[in-house]
């Protein structure tokens, strides 16, 4: 067996970067960007930045808690459904609270429900695509229970402030995706929390015998899923000003699609929450580009899944070529 | 039971029916085999041998074509080779007994045995399947083994190698490579596998038969090959021309001197009693489990394969549910209910399956070296430079330069994997470390450098417990045995009072042993008195069984010193009658044989001041009959 070769030490850094996934889909996203503005000429103007920005943030901030959930080996299909039912939870709380309890009181129905999938999952060792299938359609069905199957309008005016107040320029939206981004990124790089739920997806008996709580953190991931979907529908509903209950449908796929194009592997262990933004960028640039050059949204999924495979593939020919050179 | 010939009397060597000359087999830049050889002759049993990486197994599968070699030539009865596939070389007779066996978990012993015929057209008769298979295990003398509707998944692992067997004779194999077959057996099993393969052998089939246990190369193999680096650097030489050291010699390309080299511990050298385990139960394997260890101690737990050693370990990491038993770190006890808990109470443990207990593939070497002090420490942050200055420390031991700490630990040999795993724990400063098998799949030379790092950590004062299944290296490793059957402690003992076979005897199944009790207790109520069954040395008994009124004051699995009892007169006096004790008491010892002549230790039967005595040879009569009985 081959043990590694040394590489030299001033370029191994540059090395490993290059060699990186991040950069690839840094490159994809770059090139995608070029294409985009080549083909129109409204893409690369600052008012449509801000609105690709603005398009990321609910998928982005759900992709946050799919990425987490992914990354110990699971997968949240009921991220969709809980956006909707926390939605419609937290416009008929805010007909009788105000905003400031409301709110909280919506994030914490998407974190109770992400635990008890997580329960579910890592205490009675029921598969998280299953559990996470029957929660999805309970939380379709309840919102369409407690909306009375119509959308809910009449919110306090005062919501908006969320999504458009700014500062230095930036809409508070587009910050605090970022600063979610900023926040996940060290957890997961720089704390012990963020480090077991890599080294649970990577082999979760290994991590549990070295002492890890495995337990709490194959849970969590599920309640910062759940509680992240009810964040991104308070910044939905600030800006459309109403809540449906079909709202969020098929989110669940954009944001495992974010994922995985960002790298992370549907077994775990392995992504970052580096790509995942990449990966929410792309998939929200090649949407906007297309609306832009007057393609029929129909045509969407068909571009937005032709990626999601070629990138895979191309990850795959590459590992395969370096595994042989 | 037919006897079966175990040397066999080949006088003119028959012709080659396998042959490989100059095979090399690259994969990428990796060169897994340069220039290799093999020659396998009907009959006979050629060993292939090597440290790990040095090629035998992607020998054997270019041999059985799972793979193709990138260059060479193999003959086959006189013909050239070319196999495209495993089913070309089933067609042409050559089989492969996997590591990991090739069988399918949810079939039938009786669908796999038959598996290649299933991919076949056509219509099968269960019933003439049925009638084969139970031929061929009568042939393997396994007939019972077997319940043939059993699925396999819940087989045993000498079961499914069985079965693995049955399937290649099923094809009527001529040739036969066995990879590594004994790697997760234990002592009777292989002894077991060894009557297969002599059968086999008279059988007329070449057999090849891959270890790195060099003790099993001597008691099978007639010829060997050794391989070093993917080159053959000796080839089809007679086993008995070779010595232990020649072996490793070519293994390794260098003299390796004694793999154990026993620490200097004065007799008292031991300190305080750290860790104590009493009446440990963990059903259904761990039933009750007793043991210490003291400050700066090697201790080895040992016993066979199932006897409930790792479940043991597990249950007290908190791995396992217990139902019974006591933890004492220092005299004071503990509750450890998880992992996290044992951590911090001081305990290291590594494992036994290094791939799916102790290595996290998708973190680098680092990453895996920092997890169990990450695992002790409670703080939120990762913590990764508090132990800036032992790590370096650690790493310039191992030998591993720190800028290869950021690669994937996949990409190292088993044995420098093992070590970064026990430098794991090392990193959290244990008290007490646990390592289970710590040297399975870890070639010759890496293993005197792990003996050494335990050696090490015993000398800094480190109650060390080692599970090994290999009693040479529980004897060569270990200051005190303590020996485990069917999840009970059975024998405490110094290892310089033991040898292998004493702990073979020792380790033995409580099913057979239990008969031999029933003996005990048979002669002991028929006679009156007190009945025993030991291992005598030179200065030593050690008692294994004894049952009725206690009169020799021997303690089933603790050591006596011969001269404070009567046993060597009573033995001197053998063949003639019961001898008089100083106190009155009167005792007979009968020496006792298994049906191919292995000593099996000594039966006594010692009885109080005014018995009536029988006739020795009624008592010798029934020792006969116990141990000539069919097993």
């Amino acid at each position: 067996m081959a043990e590694p070769t040394s590489a030299a030490n001033g370029s191994a850094l540059a090395a490993k970067v290059f060699r990186s996934l991040e950069f690839r889909m840094l490159c994809l996203a770059l090139l995608l960007a070029v294409v985009l503005s080549f083909a129109s000429p409204f893409f690369l103007t600052e008012r449509n930045i801000f609105n690709i920005l603005d398009q990321s943030v609910v998928i982005g901030i759900v992709a946050v808690g799919m990425t987490f959930v992914i990354l110990t080996g699971g997968i949240d299909l009921s991220v969709g459904a809980v956006f909707g039912l926390t939605g419609i939870i937290l416009a008929q709380a805010l007909q009788i609270m105000p905003i400031p309890i409301a709110i909280p009181l919506a994030i914490l129905s998407g974190a109770g429900i992400g635990l008890f999938s997580g329960i579910l999952i890592a205490v009675f060792g029921l598969a998280p695509f299953v559990v996470t299938l029957g929660v999805m359609a309970i939380g379709r069905s309840l919102s369409f229970i407690f909306s009375g199957q119509r959308s809910i309008s009449g919110l306090p005016p005062e919501l908006d402030s969320i999504v458009y107040s700014t500062f230095l320029g930036i809409p508070a939206n587009v910050l605090f995706l970022i600063g979610l981004y900023l926040l996940a990124w060290g957890y997961l790089t720089y704390t012990k929390g963020g480090r077991t739920i890599y080294a649970i997806g990577s082999n979760h008996e290994a991590a549990r015998a070295a002492g890890l709580s495995t337990l709490f953190y194959s849970i969590m991931p599920y309640v910062v899923s759940g509680a992240l979907a009810a964040v991104a529908v308070t910044f939905s509903l600030a800006q459309i000003m109403s809540a449906d209950p079909l709202a969020g449908n098929q989110l669940e796929l954009d944001a495992i699609a974010a994922v995985v194009i960002g790298g992370a592997s549907l077994y775990g262990g392995r992504g970052s929450i580096i790509g995942t933004l990449l990966g929410v960028l792309i998939m929200v640039m090649i949407r906007n580009g297309l609306n832009l050059m007057g393609v029929s949204p129909f045509w969407q999924g068909t571009a937005i899944g032709s990626i999601i495979i070629l990138a895979l593939l191309a990850e795959r020919l590459i590992n395969w070529r370096s595994a042989r050179a | 039971m037919v006897e079966v010939q175990s040397s066999h009397d080949i006088t003119a060597r028959a012709e080659p029916l396998l042959t490989a000359r100059g095979v090399s087999k690259h994969f990428g830049k990796t060169h897994a085999l340069v220039d290799a050889a093999l020659t396998l002759r009907p009959g006979e049993v050629t060993g292939l041998l090597g440290a790990n990486g040095a090629g035998k197994s992607t020998l054997s599968r270019i041999a059985s074509g799972h793979i193709q070699p990138t260059d060479g030539e193999l003959t086959f009865d006189g013909a050239p080779l070319e196999l495209s596939s495993t089913r070309d070389a089933l067609r042409q007779g050559i089989a492969l007994v996997a590591q990991e066996t090739s069988l399918a978990p949810d079939l039938s012993v009786l669908e796999n045995v038959f598996l290649p015929d299933l991919a076949n057209p056509g219509h099968l008769s269960f019933r003439a399947m049925r009638a084969r298979a139970t031929d061929l295990l009568a042939d393997l003398g396994h007939e019972h083994a077997l319940p043939l509707d059993a699925e396999v998944r819940t087989l045993s692992a000498a079961q499914r190698q069985l079965v693995e067997i049955a399937k290649a004779l099923a094809l009527d194999a001529r040739l036969v490579i066995f990879d590594e077959p004994t790697a997760s057996l234990s002592a009777t099993e292989v002894d077991r596998l060894f009557d297969i393969v002599d059968r086999l052998r008279a059988g007329g089939r070449a057999l090849a038969f891959v270890s790195h246990r060099l003790e099993e190369v001597f008691a099978i193999t007639d010829r060997v090959t050794i391989l070093r680096e993917g080159q053959a650097v000796c080839e089809d030489v007679a086993t008995s021309s070779l010595t232990q050291g020649d072996i490793i010699q070519h293994m390794v390309g260098r003299d390796l001197g004694a793999i154990y080299t026993k620490r200097d511990v004065a007799p008292d050298a031991a300190g305080d009693t750290v860790f104590e385990v009493r009446g440990l139960k963990a059903t259904p394997w761990v039933r009750d489990m007793s043991f210490s260890v003291r400050a700066g101690e090697i201790m080895g737990l040992g016993g066979l394969v199932g006897a409930g050693r790792s479940e043991a370990m597990e249950a007290i990491w908190g791995l396992r549910g217990r139902q019974a038993g006591d933890i004492l770190i220092h005299g004071k006890p503990v509750n450890l209910r998880k992992p996290a808990d044992a951590v911090r109470a001081g305990i290291g443990f590594v494992p036994e399956d290094r791939r799916a207990q102790n290595i996290v593939p998708d973190l680098s070497v680092r990453e895996n070296l920092l997890i169990a002090q990450m695992g002790q420490h409670k703080g939120f942050l990762r913590g990764y430079g508090r132990k800036a200055e032992e790590t370096a420390a650690l790493l310039a031991d191992l030998g591993l330069p720190a800028d290869r700490l950021d690669t994937s630990l996949l990409n190292y040999s088993g044995g420098m994997q093992q070590k970064i795993i026990i430098a794991r724990w090392l990193l959290t400063a244990p008290e007490i470390l646990i390592l289970d098998e710590p040297t399975k799949g870890v070639d010759i030379g890496t293993r005197s450098s792990i003996y050494r790092l335990l050696q090490d950590a015993a000398d800094a004062g480190l109650a060390v417990i080692v599970i090994s299944s290999d009693f040479e290296e529980l004897l060569g490793l270990a200051e005190r045995i303590v020996v485990v059957s069917d999840g009970v402690t059975i024998a405490d003992l110094p290892a310089e009072l033991l040898t292998e076979e004493k702990l073979t005897l020792l380790a033995a199944p409580r099913t057979s042993t239990e008969r031999n009790q029933a003996v005990l207790s048979d002669i002991s109520a028929a006679h009156g008195g007190d009945a025993f069954w030991i291992l005598l040395d030179k200065e030593e008994t050690i008692c294994l069984a004894q049952a009725g009124e206690q009169l020799s004051g021997l303690v089933p699995g603790q050591a006596a010193a011969a001269h404070e009892t009567r046993i060597p007169q009573a033995i001197s006096a053998l063949g003639a009658d019961f001898i008089a004790e100083d106190n009155g008491h009167r005792t007979l010892m009968t020496q006792m044989t298994d049906r191919r002549g292995h000593d099996l230790g000594w039966i006594g039967l010692t009885l109080p001041e005014n018995a009536d005595v029988p006739e020795p040879a009624d008592i010798r009569a029934r020792v006969h009959n116990l141990t000539h009985l069919e097993t």
